[in-house]
């Protein structure tokens, strides 16, 4: 091979270009939707949203289980019949119920369009909740979640959030077995009558939206009485457990999950992006400082991260990987000292660069397609902004310096205040 | 219809081009055609291993991710026994990066003692977290090894031990590395905002100066037909038992194997497959339970799975299993049925098509098997197998004589 052919390329600036914009129609009862029409294949996403989250439940596993017996069964339909029907249309849905948000979402062809959204309407408006079903579901719950009680992950992560947010809170509380048999049908019915509300549905639609797609969803969605918002929620009070030190033991564990974390600022806050970017040089990215030092440097962990969440009521930041047992101290260890150089040292001149390229790239991937379109867009709308959180978000990749960074680790990773987990 | 353009350069390196405007990204995928099936018995785990070992950098590009994170670009890779498949997606303006860095590592590599150490140890970490650290994690570990006497097959990509992974040394990766890494015994695929044109330029030019290499002629065994059931207890420190049945196929091209994926989604295809509706919905044996075929380069494996409810006896449960795949050989299903796990199966195409990266590796896979345009013709293929089809695969497949099962038995007390 010649000499000159080796020469590396030159690196053009990565930029994110004009988001395209979500356009919004409202149906005849107010439900907004969000259209977003790009795509190469005859594919449609349709995700419909509730503020139907654990946050709205009175007691654990209310809101994810009334969102799971959707599908169960509904007035026109038997649960076997809505599956064989989703199917036989070629649909792929999921329900979900998260911390804040709940809901389905469907991926379809177009041509089956309308079939599907007769489907949408009987799983989401005319759900029977009915008993069988329930206690059926419930047992196979219990027994998926005595698995995941197997897992040092699980253990670890379930631990964290009931340190940060509480054993009270939705956002923290953990499940106990007997949880599993406090559900009936009448609770359900409840919940669904509060939360499952047109007044408080939003949908967004992406992928190549045929002509009439807003006017079918408008005869199916648009012509129901809004129904009133639920006023009155229940009320929690967030605090983080005293002890920050936890360790769960699970015998015979080849390794040990870690989570180290805390309660953080989410979307909302004028930090949030300059604290995405500094998670990202700590552990958010295959080059990483932990992952460098951890994984490629040590060779203790297949893989290890940082992350930053957001949710509704407060954010959360957390520190994840597996390692054998006896590399548990060391490992931790060097977080910590990963933290401590974070916050003393000013990061370099080449790694911001990397790390500045990386994440306009990552960007540029959120937005390849209608369905990331969709997402990117859903997790900025959820929190009541828009596409300028992104705007604003890439000027400070461009701009950010090396103290900022620095200043922004003091602040945010006092390592007082973060909860260090362990289970193995 | 994905259009896509293929050219073969002097060296034998094959090139597929699809250009979809609609993406401001290039995916950029390398196949090798080389899996754990061409390990020795004696040194499994190592082609998932070298995988590790291609992201240690070369005496020209010491650091592989950073030039290419620099670029904006994301990559990754995983190894299956048959192939191992590199992937990047970066921006459209910055793929040239993306060809330096993938025809270096072609050419060379950097076999630093260092490196192998530690990815050892990251790898016998990887062994741990996702297998021998999971509840169930070596149940197919251990029913690989019950189907499997003679072929390759016998041991999973990780390796069949974590011992073998510990004890390799340079000499072996050097090796391998050239009997197995070479131009023409790679394919790449280029898809997302790139024209044939632009494609056959930069591939020429980064990818042509690499000399042809002696490719290590595969001779693998033969697995010998099955002729009577295998079984195998294993007791574990688990919430509920489960059991694990494996029945031998055909290899990914023979004409069965439509039929056998159709067969597969009639019993686990989504939430209304027959499994699930009997044995979970209706009896409430089960609290999961699914059904697949490994799609092995190979004579493969239809697998099925499922972990039972408390105190549902095993042999109860296995009679059920049984009772579904009877039935599958006498009836044939309704022409609704049929249908909906055709329709089912077209969707799950399209909506894999709809993303620039399972094009990329979808034309490389199928470039492989020798029949590119099954990236149209799937669909066609899957569509023409009918219920006559269905029953006669099944009774030629799923019988007892030809089928190794696992009870993965709960020691647990309570």
């Amino acid at each position: 091979m010649t000499r000159s052919k080796r020469i590396q390329p030159a690196i053009r600036p990565v930029d994110l270009g004009k988001i395209p914009e979500a356009r919004l129609f409202t149906l005849k009862n107010g439900v907004p939707v969000y259209l977003i029409n790009s795509g190469t294949e005859d594919l449609v996403r349709m995700e419909f949203i509730f503020s139907a989250g654990k946050i709205k439940e009175d007691r654990p596993l209310l809101a994810s289980t009334t969102n799971m017996m959707l599908s169960e069964g509904s007035k026109k339909y038997s649960s076997a019949r809505l599956n064989s029907l989703m199917d036989y249309y070629g649909a792929f849905y999921k329900l979900s119920a998260e911390r804040d948000k709940a809901g389905i979402s469907v991926v379809l062809i177009n041509r089956y369009l309308e079939k599907i959204l007769e489907l949408i309407r009987e799983i989401l408006f005319l759900p029977r909740f009915p008993e069988k079903e329930l206690n059926a579901l419930m047992k196979k719950r219990l027994s998926w979640y005595l698995v995941n009680c197997d897992k040092v992950h699980n253990i670890a992560s379930d631990q964290l959030f009931e340190s940060i947010f509480g054993k009270r809170h939705p956002y923290g509380r953990k499940l106990v077995p007997e949880d599993f048999n406090n559900m009936n049908p009448s609770l359900l019915s409840d919940f669904h009558k509060k939360y499952y509300s047109p007044s408080d549905m939003a949908v967004i639609v992406s992928g190549k939206i045929r002509k009439g797609t807003a006017s079918l969803l408008n005869n199916y969605f648009g012509e129901m009485h809004p129904g009133e918002v639920c006023s009155e929620d229940p009320v929690y009070r967030m605090k983080s457990l005293a002890r920050k030190k936890v360790h769960k033991n699970k015998s015979g564990a080849l390794q040990t999950a870690i989570r180290i974390g805390s309660p953080t600022i989410n979307k909302r806050h004028p930090d949030y992006p300059g604290l995405k970017i500094l998670n990202t040089i700590l552990g958010g990215y295959f080059s990483s400082r932990l992952m460098k030092n951890i994984r490629e440097d040590k060779g203790y962990t297949y893989g290890i991260s940082s992350s930053v969440s957001s949710l509704d009521l407060s954010g959360f930041k957390v520190i994840s990987t597996e390692v054998s047992k006896k590399h548990t101290r060391k490992t931790i260890d060097e977080i910590y000292k990963e933290i401590r150089l974070l916050q003393k040292k000013p990061v370099g001149r080449d790694e911001l660069r990397i790390v500045r390229n990386y994440i306009l790239g990552e960007m540029v991937r959120m937005f390849d397609g209608p369905f990331a379109i969709a997402e990117s867009f859903r997790s900025v709308w959820e929190f009541g902004l828009d596409n300028s959180y992104y705007y604003r978000f890439v000027k400070k990749v461009k701009t950010i310096d090396p103290d900022e960074i620095t200043a922004l680790a003091a602040t945010y990773y006092n390592t007082d205040e973060l909860h260090e987990i362990t289970a193995g | 219809m994905i259009k896509y353009y293929r050219f073969c350069l002097e060296n034998g390196l094959r090139v597929l081009v699809h250009e979809d405007k609609s993406s401001p990204l290039i995916a950029m995928n390398i196949l090798y055609d080389v899996g754990s099936r061409d390990e020795d018995p004696e040194l499994t785990g190592l082609a998932h291993l070298f995988e590790h070992l291609m992201f240690g950098g070369t005496s020209r590009i010491p650091d592989f991710d950073k030039p290419l994170q620099l670029a904006g670009g994301e990559n990754n890779a995983f190894t299956t026994e048959d192939i191992t498949d590199y992937y990047i997606t970066v921006p459209e303006t910055n793929i040239e990066t993306g060809f330096w860095l993938e025809s270096d590592r072609m050419s060379d590599l950097d076999f630093s003692q260092k490196n192998l150490e530690i990815q050892k140890s990251v790898v016998t970490e990887e062994y741990y977290q996702r297998y021998l650290n999971q509840p169930y994690g070596d149940a197919l570990l251990l029913l690989r090894s019950l189907a499997y006497k003679v072929h390759p097959y016998r041991w999973p990509t990780i390796g069949r031990e974590v011992s073998h992974i510990s004890n390799v040394n340079l000499n072996e990766i050097k090796e391998f590395f050239f009997s197995h890494y070479a131009p023409n015994n790679a394919i790449l695929t280029l898809t997302g905002n790139i024209t044939p044109d632009r494609a056959f330029i930069l591939t020429n030019k980064w990818f042509g100066p690499i000399g042809k290499r002696n490719v290590k002629q595969r001779k693998l065994p033969k697995e010998p037909v099955q002729k009577e059931e295998r079984r195998m207890d294993a007791e574990r420190d688990v919430p509920a038992s489960a059991i694990y049945k494996a029945w031998h196929t055909g290899p990914r091209r023979s004409k069965d194997f439509y039929v056998l994926d159709l067969i597969t989604d009639l019993l686990a295809g989504g939430e209304s497959g027959r499994l699930y509706t009997k044995l979970v919905r209706e009896k409430k044996l089960f609290s999961e339970i699914n059904a697949y075929i490994t799609s092995d380069i190979d004579p493969g494996m239809m697998i099925l799975h499922g972990r039972l409810m408390k105190g549902v006896d095993i042999h109860l449960a296995e009679e059920s299993i049984n009772q579904v795949i009877r039935d599958l050989k006498k009836r044939y299903p309704s022409d609704n049925e049929m249908e909906k796990v055709k329709n089912k199966f077209e969707s799950s195409v399209i909506v894999s098509n709809s993303n620039i990266l399972n094009k990329a590796m979808s034309l490389s896979y199928f470039e492989l098997l020798g029949n590119t345009d099954l990236i149209n013709n799937e669909i066609y293929e899957f569509r023409k197998t009918n219920k006559r089809m269905v029953a006669e695969v099944s009774a030629k497949y799923l019988n007892e004589e030809n089928c190794s099962t696992l009870y993965y038995k709960s020691t647990r007390k309570d």
